[in-house]
């Protein structure tokens, strides 16, 4: 039986396979897929320092291959979020990822405080990337504040910090290793992309937000470039996301040089994917006679 | 909440292609039949198909076959349901479901109702459940059109009284579903009134009822939304007092009072 398990930023996941951000509730909501604790780890949907309501409606509109959301974070606030759901989350999961962002440096940092100073975050991911906030991709679209931001929090915690990317700049790769060299411990690629979609019976911006982030299967090929040209750059571990569905996806995103894989959108579609999506890597891996799921990260680089 | 919600193949037992533009649908999956209450919903997907992708929400109408099997009525409208045109007897699907928060809330004696189209699909089970409870049922069926009408029959079972109305006068009234309302609820007090359909046109006159304290209004509402169960958070419905409900999760059926701007999402 080949070893699914990986280690990420010096902490060991029992498989690779986690959920993106903001695409599977754990507490609260009816819980139709398998066994979270068989996940490679859980991330909350990004919490905010203060409680936030999110975009007006409508938030999701479907494309070729993939969807538009301009959901915008909703968030019951840090303070909620200690209290009750990352407790919630800690019991369903021995890893868990603390999803955060803020609107200033300093209340990035102060989120960051706030969950290393309780102990129950495995790591912090840095939603730097979040194209439904306002100036919400900024943060990673512009070198300087992404090294301000990512340079802050790594000097306040010692958390293993995940830097969320957006895919709307010009040479991700140089992102990356501009997060790289402020201190972040891993990468997360990638955000959605922002897009836009008109409603023909009414003229207008289908999404009430106007703007949106595509995700899906549309994307993939895009994310898995992403993937592998910041790998070539970065020496700090990858977890790969955009369009995965199905276990094809995520070696490929491995194979690229992902660490560890997110599951988004498709999560919507077949509730119970992630779990398939790691029995396939497990046949694939013993199919072609690996010994574990690290004897891939990155293989494809090195099969040239 | 603890969930008794399913992801299924499930086999397609029926189809009936009427009225003209709906599909009329059995599918046979005890799981989710079993579990399904009322007020509540599948999503579902015909053909691992890349573009549409996304399943589509539809009510569940009644479960049949001895509990194994249950009833959509879907109005061809756009891509996915115009796939689901080709599906036969024996075909699969994947459903997941019920979904939705069952209504249990029927403490009350009497109740009008007022449907438009396809909005039928999602109080006959609700209704079904008022008349084992001995609710007095007084429904208002509107359609453009006699052709339009679906789950007529159903309707006049159901309802202590059923008033037709068409746009056209090909059946029933030449009248204004909220008109007919207006004047049934003129002759008759009753407990609550509750409408499915219409959209912003039904809108204004049941606002003004729920103004009047006469007697509560509660909506069916639907939404665009990616998953169903919650997860997504896109079928967002403005709350009175802030904030946003999910029509998935706290819905589909809502009190007139707490919603605002409903019609964002009430097509």
């Amino acid at each position: 039986m080949p070893d699914l398990s990986v280690t990420l930023a010096g902490v060991k996941l029992k498989n690779p396979i986690l959920p993106a951000s903001g695409t599977l509730e754990t507490v609260d909501t009816p819980m139709l897929a398998g066994d979270l604790s068989q996940l490679g780890a859980l991330v909350n949907k990004t919490v905010t320092r203060d409680r936030r309501d999110g975009n007006p409606p409508p938030r999701v509109w479907e494309t070729a291959a993939g969807m538009l959301n301009s959901v915008g974070i909703p968030s019951i606030g840090i303070d909620e979020f200690m209290k009750g759901g990352l407790p919630r989350l800690r019991a369903r999961n021995d890893r868990i990822i603390v999803s955060i962002a803020g609107f200033s440096v300093r209340e990035f940092v102060e989120l960051a405080e706030t969950v290393a100073a309780a102990g129950l975050a495995d790591f912090i991911e840095l939603n730097l990337s979040c194209p439904n906030l306002e100036s919400g991709v900024l943060w990673s679209t512009d070198s300087g504040l992404l090294a301000e931001v990512v340079g802050g929090v790594r000097r306040a915690v010692n958390v293993p910090l995940i830097a969320k990317l957006s895919p709307n700049v010009t040479d991700i790769a140089e992102m990356a290793a501009v997060a790289e060299s402020a201190g972040a411990d891993a990468l997360g690629l990638v955000n959605t992309f922002r897009g836009l979609a008109i409603d023909v019976r009414v003229k207008k911006p289908a999404l009430g937000n106007t703007t949106g982030g595509l995700s899906g299967p549309a994307v993939k090929p895009l994310a898995l470039y992403a993937v592998w040209s910041s790998y070539r750059r970065v020496r700090i571990p990858i977890v790969g996301m955009g369009g995965i569905c199905s276990w094809r996806d995520a070696i490929e995103f491995m194979l690229a040089g992902a660490t560890a894989v997110a599951v988004g959108m498709y999560n919507f579609v077949e509730p119970g994917c992630m779990w398939e999506i790691r029995d396939g890597i497990d046949r694939y891996l013993a199919e072609n006679g690996f010994n574990g799921a690290k004897d891939i990260i990155g293989l494809a680089h090195r099969n040239q | 909440m603890e969930s008794n919600a399913y992801t299924r193949t499930a086999i397609v037992r029926t189809v009936k292609n009427a009225p003209a533009g709906y599909l009329d649908l059995t599918i046979e999956e005890p799981a989710i039949a079993g579990a399904a209450r009322p007020g509540q919903f599948v999503m579902l997907r015909f053909g691992r198909t890349l573009d549409p992708i996304l399943p589509r929400p539809f009510d569940i109408v009644e479960t049949v076959g001895n509990g194994r099997s249950f009833r959509l009525i879907i109005k061809i409208v756009g891509a996915a349901t115009r796939l689901l045109e080709s599906v036969r007897t024996g075909d699969e699907v994947r459903v997941t479901g019920p979904l939705g928060a069952p209504i249990t809330d029927f403490n009350c004696r009497s109740l009008a109702l007022l449907v438009r189209g396809c909005g039928a699909a999602a109080v006959i089970a609700f209704l079904q459940e008022a008349r084992r409870r001995g609710i007095a049922v007084h429904s208002v069926l509107s359609a453009s059109s006699a052709s339009k009408f679906i789950l007529r029959d159903e309707f006049a079972a159901l309802s202590d009284t059923l008033i037709l109305a068409t746009d056209d006068g090909s059946a029933g009234e030449k009248a204004l579903g909220t008109d007919v309302l207006r004047r049934l609820l003129a002759e008759r007090k009753v407990d609550r009134v509750y409408s499915c359909g219409g959209g912003p046109f039904y809108l204004p006159f049941l606002e003004e009822w729920e103004r009047s304290k006469i007697s509560p209004v509660y909506l069916f509402l639907e939404s665009y939304m990616a998953c169903g169960f919650g997860h997504c958070h896109g079928c967002a419905v403005p709350r009175r007092d802030g904030g946003y409900s999910l029509v998935c999760r706290d819905g589909p059926l809502f009190r007139l009072s707490e919603v605002k701007d409903p019609c964002l999402i009430y097509q």
